[in-house]
């Protein structure tokens, strides 16, 4: 007896149905909240459209897959996160011939797309026609040609090939009318620095007329190395390490990608315990970032009183898992630690003490009057730009979009509490409406900890570990991180290893955008802005400023350019 | 501003002494596995389930030996090798100051003696492994066919054992043909 209840994402496909007939070839349904379907590779583009602009979808990461060792054709997962109407994950599916290697590109009609086919062009060599930006995203510029790494049949997770040449050959891309522009880069990367990126910024004056950027200088090639060597049950340790702030997100993301995959269950305690260390997770990652931004905006007392506080969320943390960062808690099919009843005691008295420290430590924040002086109207992300992008956490709820997965697609001990909860929205677009989210989503934090660790929840095991696993069955793995949705998809093969698993971290959402946000602004806001995206810091480490008119350059430091940022005095540009 | 001034007061000294004085760690912080060699059998369960290949067992086939490593160096402190131990005799302790002056210093081994296979004579298994099996298999309270056969096979290597089975099943079809026939 077939079931004839509408699962999540049901109307979308029967809608995609009816509106292009003929163009649905399969609908494979992955679990309650996802279904894949597979669409005649002409008519994507359109498909995509039609579900991302008119049925109120958004994408979080397209995913490439060498599906030639399965079926004979590279595999793209293009993925919409449907949040109006009928909530749920589509998975549109195009099949990439294996001796043509191109497809349509979406780019021009769905702009989100574009780092995602970027890097499937990088990756894999499938080519994306018709895409407007086509230059390398991830590879470096002197990769050897025909060397795709994450092709099956390509090369060893352990390659490092020669460069091919020793020039810089990448074109940024530049937008400026008819002003005359000083170039202005920023990075890519000094030593000591664990993050780098390499920003241009073309301004007239002081004003940034445009800006570029690029990244992935350190790409350490996790999912190659993951689909190597690792099982399927190890890689939550190695998710954990994509990120020294939000860790555990990713490595709760990769468990429920395997867990939704292969219908494991996970006990209702372990799903709550995986709730409550996220959020204490984001209480030190907002904690952090409240702090640099008092530092950006010139009140540095204010910094370290963030930071002093801060420390006492990772206390919690070291105390409710045994390690101050990477966590180590996951595997598949639940969490490897209880929370006792003496721990939920001091859980909660920790809970109390932040919210009273923060509290104080945010009334003055804003009672500081150049702090909303320094962040009122400063980086404004257009609405539309962020329909078209797709960026997620406070920098998309900062431009009043209500995009939070805890909420749209409530998940693990979420899902009892979703009720009661939505998401933080400001309406701003600025600076200090992404801030000010931070501020409310932390309070929010302390009350979810608060109310799931109050719910009389089932005793019993933590971990499940009776299952089989059933290669090539696929999923994907969603979870709040602080600085947006983390997204992974993976399939198991053969052996119990990993086939192919794709890690999107939030921030790769928010990198496109940030250009957007530069324009209009000052190069004394750079910072600021960039520092509201909540990225890694180290990038702007070491600054060359490159003057067009007389090809004079110009090198600043890291703390000139901080010192800039915050007291806006003595221009290290006039000299 | 004099809010600021007052906080700043009222919050006092928010540095700790460490390295000067201890720095207290809460109860059950993962730290540096440590090895006990007596009670380890090599049997490698904590090399299969060690997620960055820290924990090494390297076999020696000429010397038969098998040589159990630990790189502290590649240790995440996951605490996975002692789940899976069973006999804990690795188990993580709260000790956190790892530095050393010198990488080799990193590294910890103990090597462990071979089986021989009581038919062929070749390496097939830590001694301390079989012996461990041994020991399980005497405390097993059931006197059936599987107990005693997996008691006969116990110093048999792989390819012995497998070739002993065979027989086994021959010797099994052959008895159960010529029962039938004499009924």
């Amino acid at each position: 007896m077939s079931d004839t209840r509408l699962r999540a994402g049901d109307t979308h496909v029967e809608a995609v149905k009816q509106r292009f007939p003929g163009a649905v070839r399969d609908v494979n349904r992955v679990d309650d909240e996802q279904v894949c379907i597979t669409v005649a590779a002409d008519q994507a583009p359109d498909v995509i459209e039609y579900l991302y602009y008119q049925r109120g979808g958004w994408m979080p990461v397209m995913v490439g897959n060498d599906e030639r060792p399965l079926t004979g054709v590279y595999a793209l997962y293009y993925v919409l996160s449907m949040e109006e109407q009928d909530p749920g994950f589509v998975m549109v599916r195009v099949e990439v011939p294996a001796d043509t290697c191109a497809f349509k590109s979406v780019t021009p009609k769905v702009p989100a797309a574009v780092w995602s086919e970027r890097e499937v062009q990088d990756m894999f060599g499938l080519r994306a026609e018709g895409i407007i930006d086509d230059r390398n995203l991830v590879l470096p510029d002197d990769w050897p040609q025909g060397t795709y790494p994450l092709r099956k049949d390509s090369m060893d997770y352990r390659y490092r090939p020669e460069p091919t040449s020793d020039i810089e050959n990448y074109r940024f891309l530049k937008e400026t009318g008819d002003h005359e522009t000083t170039v202005i880069p920023m990075g890519p990367m000094h030593i000591t620095s664990d993050e780098p990126g390499h920003f241009r910024l073309y301004v007239d004056g002081e004003d940034i007329i445009d800006a570029d950027y690029r990244m992935f200088f350190v790409h350490r090639g996790m999912e190659k190395c993951a689909e190597d060597r690792m099982n399927y049950d190890s890689v939550p340790f190695l998710a954990e390490r994509i990120c020294g702030i939000c860790g555990y997100a990713h490595s709760v993301a990769y468990a429920e990608s395997v867990e939704r995959a292969q219908g494991i269950e996970v006990p209702l305690r372990a799903q709550v315990i995986r709730s409550i260390v996220l959020e204490t997770e984001r209480l030190h990652s907002h904690l952090l970032n409240l702090g640099l931004v008092c530092h950006y905006s010139g009140f540095d007392t204010g910094f370290q009183h963030f930071f002093r506080v801060r420390e006492k969320s990772m206390d919690l943390a070291e105390m409710l898992t045994g390690a101050r960062k990477t966590y180590g808690l996951n595997l598949i099919g639940g969490v490897r630690r209880d929370i006792l009843a003496q721990q939920k005691v001091e859980t909660l008295k920790y809970c109390e003490d932040m919210r009273r420290e923060v509290k104080d430590l945010v009334e003055e924040l804003l009672s500081t009057p150049n702090f909303i002086k320094r962040a009122a109207g400063v980086g404004r992300l257009d609405p539309k730009i962020a329909r078209d992008y797709s960026p997620v956490g406070p920098l998309v709820r900062g431009s009043g979009f209500a995009r939070d997965v805890r909420w749209t697609h409530p998940f693990d001990g979420y899902r009892l509490i979703a009720d009661r909860h939505a998401p933080v929205t400001r309406d701003t677009c600025d600076v200090a409406g992404r801030t000010l989210v931070r501020v409310d989503e932390f309070m929010e934090s302390l009350d979810i900890i608060e109310e799931l660790l109050s719910m009389d929840l089932p005793e019993g095991p933590v971990l499940n570990d009776k299952f089989n696993i059933v290669p090539r069955r696929f999923s994907l793995g969603y979870t709040e991180a602080p600085r947006g949705e983390d997204v992974h998809w993976s399939m198991i093969g053969d052996n119990q290893k990993c086939y192919r698993w794709r890690a999107k971290a939030s921030t790769y959402s928010n990198w496109p955008v940030l250009r957007y946000a530069f324009r209009g602004n000052t190069i004394s806001d750079a910072a600021l802005i960039v520092g509201s995206l909540d990225p890694c810091y180290s990038c702007t480490e070491r600054v060359t400023v490159v003057d067009v008119k007389n090809g004079k350059e110009q090198v600043l430091t890291k703390s000139q350019l901080e010192d800039y940022c915050a007291d806006r005095r003595h221009s290290p540009l006039e000299r | 501003m004099w809010k600021t001034i007052r906080q700043i007061l009222k919050t006092g000294d928010a540095t700790v002494q460490y390295p000067n004085a201890p720095l207290k760690r809460p109860e059950y912080a993962r730290g540096k596995p440590e090895h006990d060699s007596v009670a380890c059998i090599a049997c490698a369960a904590c090399a299969v389930a060690c997620p960055p290949n820290a924990i090494q067992f390297v076999v020696d086939q000429k010397a038969g030996t098998t040589t159990w490593s630990i790189n502290y160096g590649r240790c995440v402190f996951c605490g996975r090798c002692e789940e899976v131990c069973p006999t804990r005799a690795i188990e993580l302790t709260e000790e956190f100051e790892l530095a050393v002056f010198d990488k080799g210093d990193l590294e910890e081994t103990s090597t462990y003696r071979l089986q021989r296979c009581s038919e062929c004579g070749a390496y097939y298994a830590p001694a301390k492994e079989v012996a461990y099996a041994a020991r399980i298999l005497e405390q097993s309270a059931g006197d059936d066919d599987e107990v005693r056969v997996a008691r006969e096979m116990l110093g048999k290597c792989p390819k012995c054992k497998q070739r002993a089975d065979a027989y086994r099943a021959k010797r099994h079809s052959e008895t159960q043909k010529r029962e039938a026939g004499e009924k």
